[in-house]
């Protein structure tokens, strides 16, 4: 709550972006959560992770998951469907709209798809997701993210899972109003 | 329901008083946040840990508004109310 007022104090208070921010954080939030819990191997890292379901190849699809699983690989730059859209892939119907969600989640908007991939990054670090963190990771790094970045960023979520959990131990209430104007949002 | 008395400004010791003036000028607030406070009540805990935040804060290969994006996303993912 207090950082996200913050950022509306650095020229953030386009509600545009905090949509976006909170799109993404969904996203990868739920794309985590199923890679993790079904133990999916990490796609650009060693992993030991065995996984605990059959994944669909992408050579036995119907032609619409061929064209969908092609525009995955490009949207990603990669060889192989990641293993979490392949996992989806065992019904076509919410892949296909899952997929459409989450690449627009992603997409340059408001924020551009370097900074919405740090984002993801930093999330997936938080909640602790071996796939997230490998994932976004090497997505953010493809997209410009410099060794240098990368350390600032860590240095963010380093300093703020600090504040937040002595907030969390001594039950702080929150410093601002989640509206200070109190008026509804424009959508 | 927080379980400490959060300390007021004017219990800090002078120079921790100057530095939450600087906060607030950091911040663009007229208040000093209650984190600041709580993180100054033990001064030997609270200066160092300002002086590691206000560096890694600071505009760099990422800009700040980055980087208070970043903080945000933290505070969603822990479920963080403050």
């Amino acid at each position: 709550m207090a950082h996200s007022a913050a950022g509306k104090l650095q020229g953030l208070a386009d509600e545009k972006i905090w949509y976006e921010v909170a799109y993404l954080t969904g996203v990868t939030h739920a794309l985590n959560t199923v890679a993790d819990g079904l133990r999916l191997p990490a796609e650009f890292s060693p992993s030991v992770r065995h996984l605990l379901v059959a994944l669909p190849d992408p050579a036995d699809g119907e032609a619409d998951l061929k064209t969908l699983f092609d525009e995955i690989r490009a949207f990603y730059a990669v060889d192989q469907v990641p293993a979490v859209f392949r996992w989806m892939a065992r019904d076509p119907g919410f892949l296909q709209s899952y997929w459409q969600a989450t690449r627009e989640a992603f997409a340059d908007r408001a924020l551009d798809r370097l900074t919405k991939e740090i984002l993801a990054f930093a999330a997936s670090m938080t909640a602790k997701s071996d796939y997230g963190v490998d994932f976004h990771l090497r997505e953010a790094r493809r997209l410009g993210l410099s060794d240098r970045g990368l350390t600032e960023a860590v240095e963010v979520v380093h300093l703020f899972n600090t504040v937040t959990k002595i907030a969390d131990t001594l039950g702080l209430k929150p410093d601002f109003p989640a509206r200070p104007t109190g008026e509804r949002p424009h959508v | 329901m927080e379980i400490v008395h959060v300390t007021e400004v004017h219990e800090l010791a002078p120079e921790d008083q100057k530095f939450c003036e600087a906060t607030k000028a950091w911040f663009k607030i007229d208040f000093v946040p209650k984190m600041s406070r709580v993180l100054l009540t033990v001064p030997e805990f609270g200066r160092p840990y300002g002086r590691a935040s206000r560096r890694a804060m600071s505009d760099g290969a990422l800009g700040r508004a980055q980087k208070e994006l970043i903080a945000s996303v933290v505070s969603a993912i822990n479920v963080c109310e403050y």
